[in-house]
């Protein structure tokens, strides 16, 4: 459970294929880079590796501007709002990829500063791991990403948004009534989703 | 009779359909194709300004800003039409007295104004 | 050696010395602290490295707060450690050196340690409304999340807690 659960009897046609293969080969990123991971990813865009190959030449570090959210590095609790701001504020259609095992899992910080894993606080469409990941295992993972675009579909309903969207609204709603920052609005939302046995708290 | 068709019709058609491709471009590309393709999902979490991800630290950029940059446009428009008015007078004036004082008279006019907005401090940019 | 001139412009100030490969300690209270401070920057320590405080604790008194000093005449460095208590407030450093702004803030945030005086005493590295102060002995490594301690029932190893017993 927590898995996004994609409806298998959706059939692909013509048009969502044409419209996926032009999604999934213009992906530009919005490199939400916090830690080490990052360093990679610029070793990924250089030259060498060449990220632009797969039509993200254009790195947008304005969620307006972009749809992929690379997730590069280090989540803490202080930055989850942060990062449920950045996601709402980007328009469909969005994917995030969680690049490196902190924002996967909290990496090998298990302690009370890291968000253990940037699940918890909005979707994620593809974890690499690896701390940090090679610049090949991050293209792997961004290759990964291409194949479940394509088996979107456009009549498709992304669940995992909606979802997102209205722990959005929880989280305000908890922030008026209560009078807390939003940063400990988050944390007890997540502390509470970890007490009921989940971890998501959209 | 002579029907005389205008040497520019081909033009005019030529315009029409020019503006006609134009106008079915951007229709298709900008209503007809969105509508089929976009992924519609309002939501008023995507309205909010972009500061980082942290809720704003100002309210707005529409911030108060001093007047003297309205007196400063406002004072110019007034000049520069006086100054419109001058152009075409000194093109076609010819050395006639009563042309001279009916020119000088408007000048004076503006001039009053003029000494006004400086003696009220309106030309102080510092203030 | 800025010790003895020390003792003989404040006699009774240092309550302990220690040296370990050529780094200095002393152990000042915190009542003595400031006219302390004052002196040395006259001796020329006028750079404050860093604060910071260690939790002893079944100690008493609890905390020992940790200034690191540079001489920057003559390159020495002083360590000096001031015992303070749960809930008792050190005189701030601020006014000598601006570098005890944010590393006071820093103290306050992780230990609770309060400065008197200091101009904006307030939390830096966790987020304003945040319950406890996490480098503490007794705060969880993982602040309380239920899905760290959900697999060795414990926060952390118990046998780790004890380097200092």
């Amino acid at each position: 459970m927590g898995a996004i659960m994609l409806d298998d009897s959706v059939m692909t046609t013509r048009l969502d294929s044409v419209v996926n293969w032009a999604r999934k080969n213009s992906l530009w990123p919005l490199p939400f880079g916090t830690a080490c991971c990052a360093i990679e990813f610029m070793s990924m865009m250089a030259s060498r590796y060449d990220f632009s190959r797969f039509g993200a030449e254009a790195l947008r570090f304005s969620p307006r501007q972009s749809d992929l959210l690379l997730v590069l590095g280090t989540i803490t609790n202080k930055q989850a709002p942060v990062l449920r701001q950045i996601y709402a504020q980007m328009a469909e259609p969005k994917w995030v990829v969680a690049v490196g095992v902190c924002a996967s899992s909290g990496g090998m910080y298990r302690t009370y500063s890291t968000l253990q894993g940037i699940d918890r606080v909005v979707p994620v469409d593809v974890y690499v791991p690896g701390c940090p990941p090679r610049p090949e295992t991050m293209i792997h993972g961004v290759m990964e990403l291409q194949k479940k675009i394509t088996r979107e579909s456009l009549s498709m309903r992304k669940d995992h948004i909606e979802r997102f969207y209205q722990s959005l609204a929880r989280q305000e709603e908890l922030q008026k009534a209560r009078g807390l920052s939003g940063y400990q609005v988050v944390r007890e939302m997540v502390l509470e989703a970890g007490n009921q046995g989940g971890q998501q708290i959209w | 009779m002579t029907p005389s068709c205008s040497p520019f019709l081909p033009v005019l058609l030529l315009f029409l359909l020019a503006v006609g491709v134009g106008a079915a471009i951007l229709v298709v590309s900008g209503k007809i194709l969105p509508g089929l393709l976009k992924p519609e999902n309002p939501q008023r979490a995507k309205l909010t300004p972009y500061e980082c991800g942290v809720p704003p630290l100002q309210e707005g950029a529409r911030h108060r800003y001093s007047v003297k940059f309205y007196l400063v446009a406002m004072l110019f428009i007034l000049f520069d039409v006086e100054a419109a008015f001058l152009l075409p007078w000194a093109v076609q004036y010819k050395t006639h007295l009563w042309t001279f004082w009916a020119m000088l008279s408007f000048l004076a006019t503006l001039l009053v104004g003029y000494v006004y907005a400086w003696g009220k401090g309106a030309l102080d940019w510092e203030r | 050696m800025v010790i003895e001139r020390i003792d003989a412009q404040l006699p009774g100030a240092i309550l302990d010395r220690h040296a370990f490969r050529g780094d200095a300690t002393i152990v000042v209270a915190p009542g003595r602290l400031t006219e302390l401070v004052d002196f040395i920057f006259l001796e020329g320590f006028q750079l404050l490295a860093d604060i910071t405080a260690v939790d002893w604790e079944a100690r008493e008194p609890r905390f020992d707060v940790v200034y690191h000093l540079l001489n920057l005449v003559s390159q020495d460095r002083l360590r000096i450690k001031v015992p303070v208590a749960d809930g008792e407030a050190v005189p701030s450093l601020t006014g000598r050196y601006k570098s005890a702004d944010w590393a006071e803030r820093e103290v306050f945030d992780l230990f609770g340690i309060r400065f008197d005086g200091h101009p904006d005493l307030r939390r830096l590295l966790m987020w304003e409304d945040f319950p406890g102060h996490p480098l503490r002995k007794d705060y969880p490594l993982d602040g309380g999340d239920p899905f760290c301690t959900q697999d060795i029932g414990a926060s952390y190893s118990p046998e780790a807690r004890s380097l200092n017993a």
